[in-house]
């Protein structure tokens, strides 16, 4: 026993939580904790309402298996969200649509008047909806304290629960005035009670499960002794199954159109991938949901047997039989947490479509062009907040005088068939371009005619007037023929109504002919994967517009700031000058959109309409223009392809361009180096021969000596020719390395002996350092010893007397490494590249009498190279290293160039 | 993701609208015991459970 006031301080805790988590969510916004797909998913749940909380319990104890389809009819749609959900997503966002009506409206040429009609038809099947979860709330506070239900509105706990669910949904619910922002307060304590009911749920079924019963075996062995479980857990034949079939449609169609779905799963989305995340989630969530329905609704059946309660309660009277309080007032608050995320998601969406697609477009937009952007938001918002308390004082009304004896299962099927009444404009306008207004209106009301009279009216006018009489009665008689005698009543209407809808639909849209407006759209909502990147192209609008006119209305809505941000942004994207005078209709579309969020999409163009003037344009000319674009657009990815690729051409163009003229420099560098190095010799044996034959009295010894020089000379000049006609068969791979397995310390010695007394002349010290742990690699042993003698010259000239050379032999990573190094004069930072060009020493040292051809470090790199390996030059401390690594496999390296 | 990938996730929905629908469904539709539970919840939830598991590989593994 639980007392009224108790009950209602622990609802007020649970409402602050609510506030509380809102508050924290709006504020810490972009925390990753709150942007994580999980809110997403778990906001969704927003669809188990107290008809999936109390509800299916009561059908699962008297009809059977007919509490699955609201949950098989999602799960069937739901792994479609991947392409369905994505591509509404992302109409709804570059078209800055904030609510059902806009969407379907926008496409079909965003008609005024047809957002209005679906925001009546929202009304019709979401206010008794609503009502159904105050009578939820009301009854369950009252079978928990065990209070008679009070017929006093001012008495009834209820009232006062509802009013501060309105308080919090008209505070959290219109902070923004772009109704198309993102609530993250709303979402995250939507997700939080979507969390709560789970938990609550769980712990109900596991309560009932073991504490009331043995475990499930128990529960499933006595109740399968009653004389109907048999045939309630099975169809009646194939009668039942069409009707399962049938309602599995029905809720499959509800998941996607119900205005709190989508309101939850694209107004409220902010990535994409979330809907991801949601495809394997809410399934889920959904399959822990009813895995406990079983259970309770048939443990609640054994306890009651015999005793007049509603199978509806089973949930909240098993733990009060049990006088479990603490498990009563969870489920309780399993309970209201249903109803509260539904009314408050709800109100919201209903708030906007009231205000955006109803209220501002028929009554206000004439006042709004006159006030300024403070005044303007402050009406907004208050229209919105107003539209709150007015659709939950409907609701009220509702509940008190239609629903009060009607089951919570009926109610909410009804506003299921209700709401379908949208799904052939709804899919309609996802997938089929040459749907029309006047086709989708004209079925909608035809299906909501029969939706009235053959479910509304006889559901809520018997509860009201219980008997019919009189020209109804016999209007009802006439349509008797229609009845299908296998379908019970809901599958019937749900049935007819949609034929209905859907054949006049279709029928009267391939008969008439479109307006452009809407086939416009019609592209863009199909095509949206195309035009997403660029979507203000794919409006045609043509006329006469200006940019100041323009400007001034959406200064009015969005203060003088915001409006000079937007344009820059809108100049900046398509690069057009800030100062051009007249709009056109990317601007058109772009101003529409900024003020969409806030009075609409149909006002939003009713307004842009009024201070522009637009000229016909047939419907012709908009299919051409469209294709045109879209052909442009393929075009344009095409040219940017090919661009790309001439682009990638001319740089490799350029490269080797610039390669061929270093080259080219390098040529004749490498002609005045060796004119320069052949005249040399050539000067000193031409004078020498010329004093010997002008001077026929020199004395022997001075003769002997020219001869020698012209000796010496002559072999300089054979030892360049020779080295250049080598250097330039190695760099043409005339050579063939003759590459063997030998002993590189072998090699070394080879190549040291000979200069061993040129070493002993300057005193030098010489020393090897070997790392090796073998010696024996695969090299051209020739060049290797041609190699080793040059770099160890070169050493050698530039060695002071006493001074060292040392030899390091080591091996890393398959890679023989030789470092040798010689103390002496280092060599400037900037040449140390260049002493391996040809003739690097004879430019420099131009004052001294040049030694060696000046090709020996060219040849030797072209050696190094040839092998595979590198070489290079650095200064170590007290002088120079020549580093020179090989790769231990050169022929298999050489074999992979030959053929490549 | 890829519209290949897409198509899968696609096909699951053909594939479950399918198997709750006639005649499908009415295969199951027998008084006999599964388990020791009736015949026809376990196909349901089976299914379920199964399309749970299709959806939440094809989502994790394709993912770019």
């Amino acid at each position: 026993m639980m007392s009224s006031f108790a009950l209602f301080i622990i609802v007020l805790i649970y409402l602050a939580l609510l506030f509380l988590v809102a508050h924290l969510a709006e504020k810490k916004k972009s925390k990753v904790w709150i942007n994580n797909p999980y809110i997403y998913a778990l906001s969704l749940a927003v669809y188990c309402t107290a008809w999936t909380y109390y509800g299916s319990i009561g059908v699962a104890a008297t009809s059977g298996l007919n509490y699955l389809p609201i949950y098989i009819g999602p799960i069937m749609v739901i792994p479609a969200w991947i392409y369905i959900n994505t591509r509404i997503v992302r109409i709804s966002r570059v078209n800055k649509i904030s609510s059902l009506a806009d969407f379907i409206s926008l496409r079909y040429g965003n008609s005024r008047s047809f957002s209005a009609i679906i925001t009546i038809v929202c009304l019709l099947a979401i206010v008794p909806y609503i009502g159904l979860q105050i009578k939820a709330i009301s009854e369950t506070f009252h079978l928990v304290t065990e209070t008679p239900m009070s017929k006093n509105i001012l008495t009834d706990n209820a009232t006062f629960v509802v009013v501060l669910i309105a308080l919090f949904s008209s505070y959290y619910g219109t902070k923004y005035v772009d109704a198309s922002e993102k609530r993250l307060g709303i979402i995250s304590a939507i997700a939080l009670e979507s969390f709560l009911k789970l938990f609550f749920i769980i712990i109900l079924g596991l309560f009932v499960i073991y504490y009331a019963f043995d475990g499930f075996s128990d529960i499933y062995e006595k109740a399968s002794k009653f004389e109907d479980f048999k045939a309630k857990n099975t169809f009646n034949g194939i009668e039942g199954a069409m009707n399962w079939m049938v309602l599995c449609l029905i809720s499959g169609t509800a998941i996607c159109i119900l205005p709190r779905q989508f309101h939850t799963a694209i107004i409220e989305n902010r990535q994409e991938k979330h809907i991801k995340t949601a495809i394997w989630f809410f399934p889920l969530y959904l399959l822990i949901f009813t895995i406990f329905i079983f259970p309770i609704a048939w443990g609640g059946r054994l306890i009651f047997e015999g005793q007049n309660v509603n199978p509806e309660f089973y949930s909240i009277l098993i733990p009060q039989h049990f006088d479990n309080t603490l498990i009563t007032v969870f489920v309780f608050l399993g309970g209201l947490s249903s109803c509260i995320s539904m009314i408050i998601i709800s109100a919201i969406t209903l708030s906007i479509m009231l205000s955006n697609n109803l209220i501002i477009p028929y009554g206000l937009l004439g006042k709004f062009k006159s006030e300024n952007e403070v005044q303007n938001t402050r009406n907004i918002t208050n229209i919105r907040k107003f539209s709150i308390f007015a659709l939950i004082i409907m609701a009220f009304g509702f509940y008190k005088y239609f629903i009060l004896k009607t089951s919570l299962d009926s109610v909410g099927l009804i506003s299921f068939v209700v709401i379908g009444q949208l799904a052939p404009a709804f899919f309609g306008a996802l997938f089929w371009r040459r749907g029309t207004y006047k086709g989708a209106v004209i079925g909608l009301l035809a299906g909501l005619a029969i939706c009235y009279f053959g479910l509304i009216i006889p559901q809520y006018y018997f509860s009201y007037n219980q008997e019919l009489k009189g020209v109804l009665r016999e209007m009802y008689n006439a349509f008797d023929f229609f009845s299908i005698s296998f379908l019970s009543k809901i599958p019937q209407i749900f049935f007819w109504s949609i034929l209905v809808n859907t054949g006049l639909f279709t029928i009267i849209s391939v008969s008439v002919k479109g307006n452009y407006r809407e086939r416009n759209f019609a592209e863009l909502y199909v095509d949206i994967d195309k035009y997403i990147q660029n979507h203000e192209n794919a409006f045609i609008w043509r006329g006469t517009a200006y940019v100041s006119d323009i400007k001034n209305i959406l200064e009015r809505f969005l203060g003088k700031n915001k409006t000079e941000q937007a344009l820059r942004i809108f100049n900046l994207k398509y690069s057009i000058d800030s100062q051009t005078e007249t709009a056109d209709s990317r601007f058109i579309k772009f101003s529409e959109n900024l003020l969409a969020g806030r009075i609409g999409t149909a006002s939003a163009k009713i307004l842009i309409e009024g201070v522009t003037k637009e000229d016909k344009i047939s419907l012709k000319e908009v299919l051409n223009i469209l294709e045109e674009s879209k052909e442009n657009i393929t075009l344009n990815k095409k040219l940017t392809e090919q661009s790309d690729e001439l682009q990638k051409l001319s740089d490799d163009l350029r490269k080797a361009n610039e390669s061929l003229i270093i080259k080219d420099h390098q040529k004749d560098d490498f002609l005045d180096s060796v004119a320069h190095e052949l005249r040399t010799p050539i000067t000193a044996i031409r004078s020498a021969g010329e004093i010997l034959a002008d001077d026929d009295d020199i004395p022997l010894d001075i003769k002997r000596e020219f001869l020698n020089n012209i000796i010496t000379e002559s072999d300089r000049l054979s030892e360049i020719i020779n080295d250049i006609l080598y250097l330039d068969k190695l760099e043409h791979g005339e050579i063939a390395l003759n590459i063997q397995q030998n002993n590189i310390l072998e090699t070394y010695k080879k190549s040291v002996n000979p200069l061993l007394h040129l070493i002993q002349q300057k005193n030098i010290h010489l020393s090897e350092v070997n790392l090796l742990n073998q010696f024996i690699f695969e090299y051209d042993e020739a060049r290797m010893i041609q190699l080793f003698q040059n770099i160890l010259g070169n050493a050698l000239k530039f060695t002071d007397d006493q001074g060292t050379i040392q030899t390091k032999l080591s091996e890393t990573k398959n890679e023989l490494t030789i470092k040798i190094f010689n103390t002496g004069k280092t060599i400037p930072e900037e040449d140390l590249e260049m002493i391996f060009d040809k003739f690097y020493q004879s430019k420099n040292q131009n004052i001294l009498k040049p030694t060696g051809s000046g090709l020996g470090l060219a040849i030797s790199k072209k050696i190094v190279q040839a092998q595979g390996g590198n070489i290079k030059a650095e200064n170590s401390g007290l002088g120079v290293t020549f580093t020179i690594t090989l790769p231990e496999k050169i022929k298999e390296i050489k074999n992979e160039v030959e053929h490549n | 993701m890829k519209k290949r990938h897409e198509q899968k996730l696609i096909l699951l929905s053909i594939g479950l609208l399918v198997a709750f629908s006639i005649p499908i469904s009415l295969l199951f539709n027998s008084e006999k015991e599964v388990f020791g539970y009736p015949m026809m919840l376990i196909y349901v939830f089976a299914i379920w459970m199964i399309s749970i598991i299709i959806s939440f590989v094809i989502v994790k593994k394709y993912d770019e």
